[in-house]
């Protein structure tokens, strides 16, 4: 679903945000990517929801070399993608339902063949009675749950979450990890972008992609490194 | 996009200000138009013979011996004596509409329609007019052709070049009002980019604002122009009025000339929107 290969990034002519990133994400994948702040989390996760373009190396999103994909086909690419931002992003002068709605309406599709979906999914994530508020008059928790519920109205095959628990308390995290899950099993990709320790401690080691001074490694492969080195 | 903010104000106050100097000056190069075509029509084609008042013949002779003498003339098409209303008419373009005073001494005419193609010696027949015809003079517009014809075309080319300066000025300003719009809804267009849009569904979004904001504040300086025109009308046709003010022709009179006004916010609408399109365009093509 996605690859990459040594890819390599820079902001114009600043210096490696990135270096040599390789890594493979498969269909119905759930993994974690760790890391201190400014290691490099955001500008990984911008490369794949196609928001920034590589520098050097090779990046693959369902079966397409993004670098020879004309750019009038990247907007499909990105309909299959699902993106929760780390500050929303949601539109201040739309409503909740407006917000949540966004992604089928830049498909075209007329309000009648996803109303019901888009409520439905706001019951769901608990905000079936804030339809019709404004972001401004919502609170932390509930915006993070709108950012979601749009993140999702298309049914992305991948889900990207950005810091999705850092900016609410213990229990609505836990929610929102478990949300996440239930999305997992239908089968969409999730791959979130945390240093929350309560979420990586309840996933597996392997499904840790660590990024630290732009460069990734997995728990294996930094596992396998180190008995090399007791090896040696 | 967003609802009307405080600089879609100032834009809709500019664009109605632009448009309703865009309305004032297409109405003064109509008006000049007319009035071109009006000085020419009856000038160009056709002669005058004027018959000044003379001891030695009566008017009666006068004119029988005048119109004997053109009719017979190689070239002419026909000859016609005016009576003192149609030598009113005559002086309507240079007088205005019903302001020929009573007691002006207004001199016997005769309208000579000169046959369309057919060279006409019209020295000769000058000179024969003033040789046979005491008080007979001949007068071949030619110079107040030349000048008026002159005058006009000039007047009108300023006023083109006005109208395409203010068309200039909006389009300039259009643009920089739809840059200045995409930077402060930035966040906007990127998101709404990130999760899928086309560029041209974004651009419709812009182009649609724009059109609308300039088809606004077109018709609020359309509505300001009409105005202004229907006021000096008014006020020309006032008691209020200046002496002199009722001679000065009016700026536009005929209803066509304000059916042609109303294409400037349409214009207007129609430039927003495609440079609205452009610019969107142009910088999302920037992005990845």
């Amino acid at each position: 679903m996605v690859r990459f290969e040594n890819v390599g990034m820079r902001y114009g002519l600043g210096p490696e945000i990135l270096r040599d990133v390789s890594f493979t994400l498969e269909p119905g994948s759930f993994h974690l990517l760790t890391g201190p702040s400014g290691a490099g989390k955001t500008s990984l996760l911008k490369l794949i929801y196609l928001a920034e373009r590589p520098s050097r190396g090779a990046i693959w999103m369902f079966d397409r070399e993004i670098a020879t994909t004309p750019r009038e086909e990247l907007p499909a690419l990105r309909r299959r993608i699902g993106v929760v931002f780390q500050d929303f992003r949601l539109l201040d002068h739309l409503t909740v339902f407006e917000n949540v709605a966004l992604p089928r309406r830049v498909m075209n599709e007329l309000e009648s063949s996803y109303r019901a979906e888009v409520e439905e999914l706001l019951s769901w994530v608990g905000l079936g009675n804030r339809l019709n508020a404004k972001p401004a008059t919502l609170s932390g928790g509930e915006k993070q749950r709108v950012a979601i519920a749009r993140a999702v109205v298309a049914k992305p095959e991948l889900l990207l979450a950005d810091e999705p628990t850092g900016n609410v308390d213990p229990d609505i995290g836990g929610r929102i990890m478990r949300l996440f899950i239930e999305l997992n099993k239908l089968g969409t990709s999730v791959l979130i972008a945390t240093h929350d320790q309560r979420i990586m401690e309840r996933v597996p080691a392997q499904r840790l992609f660590r990024l630290a001074e732009g460069r990734l490694t997995t728990a294996n492969a930094a596992d396998a490194v180190l008995a090399e080195a007791k090896r040696a | 996009m967003p609802g009307d903010s405080a600089s879609g104000a100032t834009l809709h106050t500019i664009v109605a200000v632009m448009s309703f100097l865009a309305c004032l000056t297409l109405g003064a190069v109509l008006t000049l138009s007319r009035l071109a075509a009006d000085w020419t029509e009856g000038l160009s084609g056709s002669v005058t013979v004027q018959l000044l008042p003379s001891p030695q013949i009566s008017p009666e002779d006068q004119m029988k011996e005048a119109l004997r003498l053109v009719q017979q003339w190689p070239g002419i098409f026909a000859a016609k004596p005016l009576g003192r209303a149609e030598a009113e008419k005559l002086l309507e373009p240079w007088l205005g509409e019903g302001n020929v005073i009573g007691d002006l001494p207004v001199p016997q005419l005769i309208e000579v329609t000169l046959t369309p193609g057919k060279p006409v010696e019209l020295e000769g027949l000058g000179k024969a007019l003033a040789d046979g015809v005491p008080g007979a003079h001949l007068d071949d517009h030619k110079r107040w052709n030349e000048e008026l014809a002159s005058f006009a075309a000039s007047s009108e080319a300023v006023g083109w070049a006005v109208l395409l300066l203010i068309g200039v000025a909006t389009l300039a300003i259009v643009i920089y009002a739809t840059q200045a719009g995409l930077q402060a809804h930035r966040e906007i267009v990127e998101v709404v980019h990130m999760i899928g849009a086309r560029d041209v569904f974004i651009a419709s979004e812009f182009q649609r604002h724009f059109l609308w904001l300039g088809l606004r504040g077109g018709l609020i300086g359309l509505t300001l122009a009409i105005a202004t025109l229907l006021g000096s009308s008014f006020f020309v046709d006032s008691r209020e009025a200046p002496v002199g003010a009722q001679y000065m022709p009016q700026f536009v009179t005929a209803p066509q000339h304000y059916i042609w006004l109303f294409f400037v916010p349409v214009v207007i609408g129609l430039i927003a929107m495609y440079t609205a399109r452009f610019t969107v365009l142009r910088v999302l093509g920037r992005m990845p």
